[in-house]
């Protein structure tokens, strides 16, 4: 898929709420980025942690109906979680892709996009992180063959941007206190193990 | 340390056990219920049973990185960030910093190690089955390495004694593939894997059944007197476990040896050296180093068992050189350090499964589905020799499967705290054969910060296993599809190499020909009779089964003949 067919898919998807300046915030998709930065300096500035926030409260923000009020991603502390994760357990290849994907969301300026121009972004970065995940799947499929040995080296481009942020933000999210008191039954400790029939709309166990 | 007065005054004790880990541990317990004053000697930190697992309660949120390996924690623990999460906050502090104990590889290994009280006795899978009757026998059938001296028969009542002091969760099959042992009531197998194991039999004729793991599912009055209680069903057992549910060096062995008073206990302490008198022509004791303030002293034993892990007893056994020995003690046959063999493991099949959409488990289950070998079984011939055999489960996705998927808001959360599909996956744990030329050794010049001799490793996978791999695989995919699971997913990970299967074994095995072998039906060193090597060390071939119970249950039986032997003098 190249990048027009991607935008054709999301408008298709979004019921033609791609509007004009999302539309036209694409254009610069693919411009050059900055350079780089060093794992030493893995940092990030105001505006992107603004857009690290705004991302992952996307993803899981706050709701506030009466059969599912749970805090969002910005209420359990997610935006600096992700970041201290990025500069803690990642290593150069995935830093740089972090950055590189938060420089175009600072291109298409993202914070100046009103909330449906936001999911209008994100859907595409899904989209484009779809056929990338998938590109790099069939290359480890192929290197699991056994005979292809020497390929492994090769694989050196970090995992793409949204798939980072998205993983930190679910991780972040279901593992603190009150994401997991508010999403799941949380049991410390079990007791027994059982086979049990679900119960309608019950949540999932968490330990 | 618990230095028992009277025996330190000079340093000597009836026996010397080296290493507190699995098989030190359950020798230690042997050797002092039967009445001998044994020294334990550790190389690494005092753990205590149950206050110093500090992370063991933690709450999820309480653990920093989550789950996941730092950075910092993958450069130090180089070796064991090989193996996945083991280097992450929860369990990286109780592995064995790879930097500071670096070893050489000519050809790569995966060497897991855990430093400390109970070895990695404390971080094992548990997962506990016999070898069987032609797992002895196949070496001399096929004329692969050397004949094993011993039959199942004659380790068959030490297999009931271990798994009785352990306690071993399972369920009786009656297969010869894998005989029954003496279990504690089984773990529950969850509804897709039922269906799976109909389906089993049905097409293939395969049998299936609950992973047999040394968690109390029932503990025995002689578990509770050492303190050890019923398994929670939290399945965070590899951050040490707070009730002493799973059997451990910690939890069982060491607890049962403090019970005779007869034990001591060095902690910190490398034995670099075994001392050999030329004259009386057997060991006389050990040197050892603090590891601390580097101060060496030696301590004296009638016998002396190594269970140092096979690796570091074959080590300790080439870097004890004298006279009589000059490859190293005991190595006439040149067989330490040879013959390194491991379970294959990184390869498998995953799958989702359709349905059984209202069945859900309570509780986490310390424990996996085993699936044990068919192949070169009965009718089957394959074009390799031996088998393999799989462990794995079924479960319903959580949370994460939203990390791949699509979707994110108000809807997507709300829907992430529900169960999703069923998904199964297992992978193969497949036998390696013993190759003289797959081996370890000792550096001539480089040194550790200790000055002992580093450990070069120059072993790797042979062509029997790179084919059982492929079938490995091959099979786990046409099983799930028998059992009508949809996405099915093979996985051969090229980047897996001896040792990350942390069942190294080998380099010191047992024969009936001191020629070709290091030590005789009783483990004892041929050509050394007051030393024992009961670790992993000792095996003759591997069978694909996981191998713990088959060490402890080869101690146990040492042991006992050391004892007697003693007593009669004839040591
Ligand atoms: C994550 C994991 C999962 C596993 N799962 C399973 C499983 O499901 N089933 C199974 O059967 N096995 C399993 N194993 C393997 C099992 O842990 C080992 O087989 C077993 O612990 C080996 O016992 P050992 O006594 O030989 O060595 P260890 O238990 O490693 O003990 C050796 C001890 O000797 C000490 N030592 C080493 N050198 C010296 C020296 N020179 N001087 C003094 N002390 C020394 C070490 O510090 C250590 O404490 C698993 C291992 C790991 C890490
Ligand atoms: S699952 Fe059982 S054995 Fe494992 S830590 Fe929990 S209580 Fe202990």
């Amino acid at each position: 898929m190249n990048r027009r067919d991607v935008i054709k898919n999301v408008a298709l998807m979004l019921g033609g709420a791609f509007s004009a300046p999302t539309l036209m915030a694409m254009n610069h998709w693919e411009s050059p980025t900055k350079s780089y930065p060093s794992v030493a300096t893995f940092n990030l500035t105001q505006t992107q942690r603004n857009i690290v926030a705004e991302i992952a409260e996307l993803i899981l923000p706050k709701t506030t109906a009466p059969n599912d009020a749970s805090p969002g991603a910005k209420d359990v502390g997610v935006p600096a979680f992700i970041e201290m994760m990025m500069k803690d357990c990642y290593l150069q290849p995935e830093q740089m892709s972090f950055i590189e994907g938060l420089e175009k969301m600072e291109q298409v300026k993202f914070l100046e996009l009103n909330d449906n121009e936001r999911k209008g972004i994100l859907k595409y970065l899904e989209q484009e992180t779809k056929a990338e995940m998938k590109a790099r799947q069939m290359k480890q499929t192929k290197m699991g063959d056994n005979d292809d040995h020497e390929d492994i080296k090769k694989v050196a481009k970090g995992l793409p941007f949204w798939r980072l942020i998205k993983e930190l933000t679910l991780l972040g999210y279901f593992t603190s206190e009150e994401g997991i008191k508010a999403s799941f039954e949380y049991v410390q400790i079990p007791g027994k193990v059982e086979n049990i029939k679900l119960k309608p709309n019950q949540k999932s166990y968490a330990y | 340390m618990y230095l028992n007065i009277k025996a330190t005054k000079n340093n000597t004790f009836d026996a010397i056990v080296v290493g507190s880990g699995m098989t030190g541990g359950f020798a230690a317990k042997e050797l002092t219920e039967k009445g001998l004053n044994v020294l334990m000697i550790e190389r690494g930190r005092e753990i205590k049973h149950p206050q110093d697992y500090d992370t063991a309660m933690k709450q999820p949120w309480e653990v920093k990185h989550r789950g996941k390996v730092t950075a910092h924690s993958a450069e130090e623990l180089w070796a064991n960030k090989r193996f996945g999460n083991l280097a992450n906050d929860e369990s990286g502090p109780f592995f064995t910093n790879d930097k500071d104990n670096p070893y050489i590889e000519k050809r790569p290994f995966d060497w897991i190690r855990a430093y400390h009280t109970g070895g990695k006795s404390m971080h094992w899978g548990r997962q506990s089955y016999r070898f069987n009757k032609e797992d002895f026998e196949a070496n001399a059938k096929e004329g692969i390495g050397i004949d094993w001296p011993i039959r199942y028969d004659d380790l068959a009542p030490w297999y009931t004694y271990v798994e009785k002091f352990v306690g071993v969760s399972g369920q009786k099959e009656g297969l010869d593939v894998l005989p029954d042992g003496h279990f504690l009531p089984a773990m529950p197998l969850f509804a897709p894997e039922v269906h799976f194991k109909k389906m089993m039999l049905e097409k293939f004729n395969r049998p299936v059944t609950v992973g047999r793991v040394a968690n109390l599912s029932q503990p025995q009055e002689w578990h509770t007197k050492l303190g050890r209680a019923s398994c929670q069903y939290r399945n965070k057992c590899v951050r040490g476990c707070p009730y002493g549910a799973y059997y451990s060096s910690l939890s069982g062995a060491i607890p049962a040896a403090n019970l005779t008073k007869r034990l001591s206990m060095l902690h910190d302490t490398i034995v670099a050296e075994i001392l050999y008198d030329e004259q009386k022509q057997r060991a006389t004791g050990v040197r050892v180093i603090n590891q601390i303030t580097n101060q060496v002293e030696e301590y004296f034993a009638k016998i002396i068992f190594l269970n140092a892990g096979a690796m570091n007893t074959a080590a300790l056994m080439l870097n004890s050189k004298s006279n009589r020995f000059q490859n190293g003690l005991g190595n006439d046959s040149d067989q330490v350090g040879r013959n390194i063999m491991d379970h294959h493991l990184g390869v498998g099949a995953t799958a989702t499964v359709e349905g059984f959409l209202d069945d859900y488990v309570y509780g986490q289950r310390p424990n996996a589905l085993y699936i044990p070998r068919f192949r070169n079984w009965g009718n089957d011939k394959q074009s390799y020799l031996r088998g393999f055999g799989y462990q794995g489960g079924a479960s319903r996705e959580g949370w994460s499967r939203g990390v791949n998927a699509d979707g994110f808001g108000g809807d997507f959360k709300q829907s992430l705290t529900k169960p999703g599909q069923w998904t199964i996956g297992f992978g193969g744990f497949g036998e390696v054969l013993p190759n003289p030329e797959n081996r370890m050794y000792l550096d001539p010049t480089r040194k550790d910060q200790w000055g002992v001799p580093m450990i070069v490793f120059d072993a790797a996978f042979g062509e029997n296993e790179i084919a059982m791999r492929k079938d490995i695989m091959n099979s786990a995919m046409e099983m799930m599809d028998a059992a009508g699971f949809k996405n099915i997913a093979g996985y051969n990970r090229p980047e897996v190499h001896l040792g990350l299967g942390i069942h190294e074994m080998g380099t010191a095995r047992m024969g009936r020909d001191a020629k070709t072998s290091v030590l005789n039906a009783f483990n004892q060193v041929h050509s050394v009779k007051n030393v024992f090597v009961t670790d992993g060390a000792a095996m003759t071939s591997s069978s694909c089964v996981n191998p713990s119970i088959t060490y402890m249950a080869l101690t146990a039986r040492a042991a006992d003949y050391a004892v007697k032997a003693l007593k009669k003098r004839e040591l």
